[in-house]
């Protein structure tokens, strides 16, 4: 079950135009999310909304109930979203030091920092460039 | 009131639209053409920082014109429009399905939600703050309408700010019930059930949560 919900997340890496990303879009997993639990959700979950893992707690309540395909995946597609989290937040300690270097206008928790670090692609370094590929910042 | 939907829009298109319309304030610091400064409010705003010439709403100030609008108790097309100058930002209309006389949201636009967050968390957008408001048509009371609203909008904010990490500092709610219907000679038609996202200017820097 893990295993085919991973390999989901694999070919969707590989499919969605982001070649060398290793997350997906929030609206990729929210989308698959709909497509396997959909109906679990509506016949289940129904009056509770996405947010403060109010939907996710309900399918793990009623993991006995569920279609296959939403028993399958929902768990890999919540990691889906946590993945692309966790990549934007490693994003902001990955590319410190070049906001330091070629930002250097801009403190922590600027909004602008990202694009300046796009405008200096050519000099700013790997480790910084995939991690904003990763947060989805920036397509490669 | 029935499912609170509306025009479909290429939604990440649209909120990146909305974004590049808000970066020559950025770059610009003339008032946009469409606003009829005199010259010294001209001046004003010309010497304040370039964002602050996007008119400044506030969730509180749009929520109070939204209930003394209530005021006006003639039909809908009799009524005149929430005195607030949000045609002058940056914004788009969302499509989101909610369930019926609920603020569930429909696992159908779970995707639309991902999109916004996506856009909202866009190099050219990241920087910006948001209003969410939420409208529903004139079918039902005005009360339960305006509470509806309220709670449909802030189910949108609750999703974006948790599940999708948008930072819950640029993002404001406010439900507007029928108040600021987009067809008032049609009150009840679908076009008036919309979720409208507005950028409403600069963060600034947030600091670490």
């Amino acid at each position: 079950m893990r295993f085919a919900g991973l390999a989901l997340a694999t070919l969707l890496a590989f499919a969605g135009g982001q070649a060398h990303a290793q997350t997906v879009s929030y609206a990729q997993a929210a989308g698959l999310l709909a497509q396997h639990c959909g109906g679990d959700i509506m016949k289940h979950c129904r009056g509770l909304n996405l947010g403060n893992n109010a939907i996710h707690n309900c399918l793990v309540q009623n993991a006995a109930q569920l279609t296959p395909a939403c028993a399958a995946n929902h768990a890999s597609i919540r990691e889906m979203t946590e993945a692309r989290a966790a990549a934007q937040r490693a994003a902001h300690q990955a590319c410190d030091r070049d906001r330091a270097q070629y930002c250097p206008g801009l403190v922590p928790g600027d909004g602008n920092i990202v694009s300046c670090l796009q405008e200096a692609s050519k000099v700013v370094s790997a480790t910084c460039t995939s991690a904003l590929v990763n947060a989805g910042y920036t397509q490669q | 009131m029935t499912d609170f939907r509306f025009a479909k829009a290429s939604l990440r298109a649209a909120l990146l639209l909305a974004g590049v319309a808000a970066v020559p304030v950025l770059l610009d610091a003339r008032p946009a053409a469409a606003q009829a400064f005199t010259p010294n409010s001209e001046i004003i705003q010309g010497l304040q920082s370039a964002v602050d010439n996007v008119p400044q709403v506030s969730a509180e100030a749009l929520r109070g014109l939204a209930q003394a609008h209530m005021k006006y108790t003639g039909p809908p097309e009799s009524r005149p429009p929430l005195a607030i100058q949000l045609d002058q930002l940056a914004q788009i209309n969302v499509e989101i399905e909610f369930d019926l006389n609920s603020a569930m949201i429909k696992p159908a636009s779970y995707r639309t939600l991902g999109s916004i967050a996506d856009a909202m968390h866009n190099p050219v957008l990241l920087g910006y703050k948001f209003l969410v408001v939420g409208n529903t048509d004139a079918t039902g009371t005005r009360e339960y309408n305006m509470k509806l609203s309220q709670e449909r909008s802030d189910a949108v904010v609750e999703a974006l700010s948790t599940t999708f990490r948008v930072d819950p500092r640029r993002l404001q709610s406010v439900g507007v019930g029928e108040e600021a219907l987009q067809d008032v000679r049609n009150p009840d038609a679908a076009i008036n059930r919309r979720v409208q996202i507005f950028n409403v200017g600069s963060a600034g820097a947030l600091s670490e949560q």
